[in-house]
């Protein structure tokens, strides 16, 4: 990993101008040495703080030479080879000295600019387009990526075949491999368009909501619980996962899905499913039930939002700037705390999403709340005379101060007759609802039978209206914001009001809203601040992501990182046209989508590779990459034939075995409500429920997100377990199950192709044939069973590199 | 002839686990990295291995290792308002109303050193010139999960590495067929998996539960109904595949990886059962740790199968005591004394029995060896026989590891409320670990959001190494 890390900031070295190292060797030396060589101090009579300084040096001597690390002060004390070592008490990491090194090697420029001319905050540029006189450019996506392999003197791969080009489209745009059906029909498809065909297609399909969907929920840290010791669930959090399939399937346009998630109740106060969107809000991990740490939960839960806002929709990490000001961005800590002034107002609410149904629920709960407390009160009255009467037997033997604890009334009981009665000692002597139930008379049995009646038929199709989780404004006035000293929320600093970075324009937000307005309309400005083509980040930022999502790694490899830290863009100028194309576009991710996969730069073979850009930067071939967790599991299912394309609703709750619950919060029979349909089990993952506490076996191996904080890429990691969970895992062996016992009614001479139809999408190769028809043979004579021999070459198949990795 | 890759690729497919992956791995594009392969400490480690016995549910220190006669003393009498300010509880409604509670035990002095040590852990007392007990360790969380978040990912909020994570991140593993990192618990804990995750390090870094009998790890038996030969079949046909499919697509160290995370994965196959075989392990030893009798049974097995994974070159292994769903260091809310009693009852023998066993076979100088929990107790009464969570002042021990044993580091005030004397919060206990360990927790670290993260985010600056090995 650090090795890794390290390799990652050389390549961007190269690739940045000279002011990108320039900015990251004073921000290094900024974020080490200026406590005591900077502004405000000048030990040894040193400041860092500008190249003059650094010339002219302190009391022993110039702090560099420029041109040469190893004469100079600076490196010898940084990298401890000669004293003084610093900085004392601390290394500062080897990446960073690499940094420092380059750039007093390369002449030390002082960077020309400040870091507020950092590439990422200034808009996009009016890029034109490459001319290139190539056959191989169909798109102006694909010219943009030949001037680049052109110029670092790299080939593009040989175009893919169509067998690995439907099956990478698919799992892309749906997270599913197509079927062997779609597969055969897109090779034999002659027509010109065919490829356009299949790309739109898919977009038309809500299948790829879900694919998508679950990218945009790793984004927002969705989960359907809240974590921590109870990890109680979040009020209808999937209605907001459903709003976003929803969205992405009607293709909303980016600024309006920014819009509604940032300030859909302020900007659409009419429209209930615009205000859903806030849910993003909502869906994050929280400790509100704590009790006693009120004030500490509403810093952290204004934390997550501002965290969470600038990460998603900026790629700005502005976390840092909560305790000082950021270290390596333009990012003071008032800034900070201006943005959190944007969501002091903000809190919890529930979004009706049906008028009608909604006007009534209050009502309806407060009446069931009554009809409860009476049949509670009821049955106690029942149960009352024969409790008694069993204590009474079981304490005949009790010791006397036992038996006089429980005796006293429940009131008038000591503390240590409570303790005596609700602890230990007492367990043997309480009456439970058991027993009594046993004892009830005919007639008390009947009462009990009526009461039971009433409930069931109060019950009985049961279920909230349809309502949304989302956040509003207390009112037309905020709450003060303080920024908080070095990020300590128990003291007070200066007030702050509303508004944006400054390093992005800046700029207030009204602090006094129109006389008539219900809400502070602090994160309405917000949001239209976000969403417009004026802002330099938010369209870069998403077209990043798009990119990231079919090619594995962004055009900028940090996509929730955009400061001087972040890595520089692999294609600036590209990165630049693709975000204006966005926006002229009316933000439309579909013809995103479609831009991107229509150019041969996607459709390149994954076959190819050079070592003079080992990790593929400038796109020479494609990426090839493992199925993510959802795509595994909907993989075996749709190849099982058991897939169930049922969309939305409450989270399919799927069974697992004790030994998979291991480590669940609370007992399994209440922590785990397994769904009762078992239809509804063969769902896809998207819908699976996602405990902030726990995660299934296959969710946790296969590097699911935690849903702590924005996941904008999941790792893609290659261990043991997951080969033991796809082997061995009770998942594996049902669906393999399943798929053999179908095979089974197939004549013996169908099977092995028909298998590998359904696995693979695709016939197998004579070799492959022969074999399985071996494998087939080894395994009955091993088994004694055709048919298990079967379930083991699917076993074996649902294990296969082929069916796990996308070309 | 030379022969061509593919030749090499596809004849190695002949006879699964007879080939040396590692040999086709080294052969092969040095693209793919063993993110768990050895790693050199920072500087010279004291401690290559941990045993992290985790009280969970919060072991009350005053009746166990932090004697105050002042508290027995004061018994049943309130305590100043004064004294109480800023103390947060969990059930105890107002403290300053509650009243102060000695401890219903006896503590004697044990070893040569002397140190008080409660009769609820008399065993492990008799071991107390190995251990160093530190008094005064405290922190801010009060409720369990946020506390043992605090406690072993320096974060009351979840998502972050946890320390065996991290010591696996920066010193990798000396044995590939186990995992680097291994928990067992009593099933159910307060602050769910997430207590043992890897936060935002790769899924590689996670602690592998252990759970009881023959094959401890998740899916690592043979399904039901598949015989041994049938499995190897399976695996031969599909690393079979696997090398034609690779022959056709050029190098690709990860799809060659994952070849040999099956290889990996059979080799774990057996080598687990043999690492938690404890039956060829001595009457005499199984006796020590008080296996076979109800009470200790369990943690016996635990702590002798500790040992057993240390002499396999196991990184690190968290064992916690008490589970939500069951016996707790925690139902100490309302029946301190049948909890405790029964915690340690559980718990003295065979903790006794594991540091006696390691320095017998010559390990205990390099593994470390630590009790402690997400927080102690309350010397003020909760109810009339409970007390409440108490992080403001606390004990946890360390052995082994190079730590001078004999010695009290810290101190409580006179009651056990604060810490008063050398106080150490979550982030100083856990610099100080990985500084046993040969790892500087200010070079421990993984960039995430933009950030150099570190284990003890900005602190441990109360490191205290130099105290606990006595120099």
């Amino acid at each position: 990993m650090w090795r890794l890390g390290i390799l990652a900031y050389f390549s961007t070295l190269i690739l940045s101008a000279d002011d990108a190292l320039s900015l990251r060797a004073v921000a290094v030396l900024k974020a080490n040495c200026s406590g005591c060589h900077g502004d405000s101090a000048a030990m040894s009579g040193l400041r860092l703080s500008s190249l003059d300084e650094m010339l002219k040096g302190g009391t022993r001597g110039p702090a560099i030479i420029p041109g040469d690390a190893k004469q100079s002060r600076l490196y010898l004390a940084v990298t401890r080879a000669a004293e003084p070592a610093m900085p004392p008490g601390k290394t500062i990491e080897a990446g960073d000295i690499e940094i420092v090194r380059q750039w007093i090697d390369a002449g030390a420029q002082w960077p020309e600019a400040k870091a507020s001319s950092w590439w990422s905050f200034q808009k996009p540029r009016r890029v034109a387009v490459p001319e290139l006189m190539s056959a191989w450019v169909r798109t102006p996506v694909d010219a943009f990526i030949l001037a680049k392999l052109n110029e670092k003197g790299l080939k593009a791969a040989a175009e893919a075949d169509r067998f690995t080009l439907i099956r990478r489209a698919t799992f892309d745009l749906h997270g599913l491999p197509p079927t062997a059906e779609e597969a055969r029909a897109f090779i034999n498809d002659a027509s010109p368009d065919a490829y356009e065909k299949l790309v739109d297609r898919l977009l038309m399909s809500p299948r790829y909501g879900e694919k998508w969907g679950r990218h945009w929920l790793d984004l927002v840290r969705y989960g359907d619980t809240a974590g921590f010791e109870q990890d109680p669930y979040i009020l209808e959090a999937w209605r907001y996962r459903d709003w976003v399939i929803n969205a992405l399937n009607s293709d909303k346009p980016y600024d309006r899905f920014v819009k509604e998630q940032v300030a859909g109740d302020e900007l659409y106060p009419d429209d209930a499913d615009a205000k859903s969107g806030t849910g993003m809000y909502c869906v994050g991990p929280n400790r509100d039930m704590l009790f006693k740490v009120e004030d500490q939960n509403r810093v952290e839960v204004l934390t997550d939002y501002v965290d969470t806002t600038s990460s998603v929709f900026l790629g700005l990490t502005v976390g840092c700037a909560r305790c000082h000001d950021h270290k390596f961005d333009p990012i003071p800590q008032r800034d900070y705390y201006r943005m959190r002034a944007i969501f002091e107002p903000a809190v919890k609410t529930r979004v009706f999403l049906e008028y009608n149904e909604a006007r009534g629920y209050d009502l309806a709960e407060n009446r069931r709340e009554i009809k409860l407390r009476q049949i509670g009160e009821e049955l106690s009255r029942i149960q009352a005379p024969y409790r008694k009467e069993l204590l009474e037997k079981k304490l005949a033997t009790a010791p006397g101060e036992l038996r006089e604890a429980f005796l006293t009334d429940g009131a008038k009981r000591t503390p240590a007759q409570v303790e005596m009665v609700s602890g230990a000692a007492g367990r043997t002597y309480r009456v439970s609802d058991d027993e009594i139930r046993a004892a009830l008379s005919q007639a008390d049995a009947e009462r009990l039978h009526a009461i039971e009646k009433r409930l069931v038929s109060m019950f009985a199709g049961y279920k909230p209206p349809p309502m949304s989780p989302g956040i509003t404004d207390i009112g037309p006035e905020s709450p003060k914001t303080y920024i908080a000293p070095r990020g300590n929320w128990q003291m007070r600093g200066d007030v702050v009001g509303p508004g944006f970075l400054s390093v992005l324009g800046g700029g207030d937000v009204p602090v006094e809203p129109p006389p008539d307005a219900v809400t502070t309309l602090r994160r309405k400005a917000l949001a239209e601040w976000i969403a417009s083509p004026n802002n330099a980040l938010t369209a870069r930022v998403m077209v990043n992501r798009v990119w990231q999502g079919h090619f594995g790694r962004g055009l900028v490899g940090t996509p929730s990182d955009y400061g001087v830290r972040g890595e520089a863009p692999s294609h600036p100028e590209f990165l630049d046209w693709l975000a204006n194309e966005f926006v002229a576009q009316g933000w439309s991710l579909k013809k995103l989508h479609r831009t991107i996969m229509l150019s041969s730069v996607y459709r390149q073979s994954s076959v190819g590779g050079s070592p003079r850009d080992p990790q593929n930067l400038y796109l020479s071939h494609y990426n090839r990459r493992r199925l993510q967790s959802e795509e595994i599991r909907d993989s075996m299912l749709a190849g099982a034939g058991v897939l169930n394309l049922k969309m939305g609703g409450i989270p399919v709750v799927p069974p697992l075995d004790d030994d998979e619950l291991y480590g669940i919060i609370g007992n399994p029979s209440d922590a785990w409500v397994v769904t009762a349909d078992k239809t509804e089990h063969t769902r896809r993952g998207v819908y699976l429920i996602s405990r902030r506490a726990f995660r299934s076996p296959m969710q946790e191996v296969f590097d699911s997100p935690d849903g702590n904080a924005p996941c904008p890429r999941r790792e893609s990691s290659t261990i043991a377990p997951q080969s033991l969970t796809l082997l061995n895992g009770r998942f594996t062996i049902e669906q393999s199950k399943t798929l053999a016992d179908a095979l089974w009614r197939k004549p013996p001479a169908e099977r092995i192709a028909d298998a590998w139809q359904q696995v693979l999408a695709r016939a197998p190769s004579d070799s492959e044939s022969h074999a399985a028809t071996e494998f087939l043979a080894a395994q009955a004579k091993t088994t004694g069973s055709q048919q298990a021999a079967l379930a083991e070459l699917v076993r074996g198949l649902f294990n296969l590199n082929e069916f796990l990795y996308v070309d | 002839m030379q022969r061509t890759r593919r030749e090499i690729l596809l004849n190695a497919g002949r006879g699964f686990g007879a080939m040396a992956l590692t040999a086709m791995l080294k052969g092969a594009s040095a693209g793919h990295v063993n993110p768990l392969a050895p790693k050199p400490p920072h500087t010279a480690a004291r401690a290559k291995s941990v045993i992290y016995l985790f009280m969970h549910g919060g072991a009350s220190h005053v009746d166990t290792f932090d004697p105050k006669p002042e508290l027995t003393r004061r018994s049943g009498q309130p305590i100043s308002a004064e004294q109480v300010k800023g103390l947060k509880t969990s059930f105890i409604h107002d403290p300053s109303k509650a009243l102060l509670r000695g401890s219903p035990w006896k503590f004697q002095p044990h070893g040569k050193s002397g140190i008080e040590v409660s009769e609820l852990y008399h065993n492990v007392g008799e071991r107390i010139d190995d251990i160093a007990v530190i008094r005064s360790c405290f922190g801010d969380a009060f409720d369990h999960a946020p506390a043992i978040y605090l406690r072993n990912s320096g974060s009351q909020l979840p998502g972050r590495p946890c320390l065996g994570s991290w010591v696996i991140y920066g010193l990798g593993s000396e044995n590939e067929n186990l995992p680097a990192f291994v928990v067992m618990s009593d099933g159910s804990t307060k602050s769910g998996p997430q207590g043992y995750s890897a936060g935002f390090l790769p899924t590689v870094y996670q602690g592998t539960v252990f759970r009881g009998g023959v094959n401890p790890i998740l899916n690592l038996a043979t399904p039901a109904g598949v015989s041994a030969e049938q499995q190897k079949q399976t695996l031969s046909f599909i690393d079979q595949l696997d090398r034609e499919h690779l022959a056709t697509r050029g190098e690709d160290s990860t799809l060659e990886a994952r070849i040999a995370s099956y290889e990996l994965a059979y080799k774990m196959q057996s080598s687990a059962p043999e690492a938690v075989d404890i039956t060829k392990e001595t009457g005499a030893t199984k006796k020590l740790y008080g296996i076979g009798e109800t009470r200790t049974d369990d943690f016996g097995r635990k702590c002798l199968l500790a040992r057993r994974l240390v002499e396999r070159g196991v990184r690190f292994i968290q064992i916690y005591a008490g589970t939500n769903t069951g016996d707790d260091w925690d139902n100490a809310h309302t029946d301190l004394v049948g909890s405790h009693n029964l915690m340690c009852g559980k718990t003295d023998k065979p903790i006794a029995a594991l540091l006696t066993d390691l320095k017998g076979r010559g390990l205990l100088e390099s593994t470390l060896v630590i009790w402690g929990g997400e927080f102690g107790r309350t010397p003020l009464s909760q109810g009339l026989n409970g007390r409440d969570h108490h992080p403001y002042g606390f004990s946890m021990w360390m052995a082994g590891g190079g730590v001078k044993g004999g010695q009290v580091i810290g101190a409580t005030d006179e009651f056990g409320l604060r810490a008063v004397e050398d106080a150490f919060d979550a982030h100083d206990v856990n610099a100080t670990i990985l500084r046993l360990m040969g790892m500087d927790h200010l070079k421990l670290t993984h960039l995430y959001q933009g950030r150099e993260q570190r284990l003890t985010d900005v602190h441990g600056e109360h490191e205290f190494t130099n105290k606990l090995i006595g120099s």
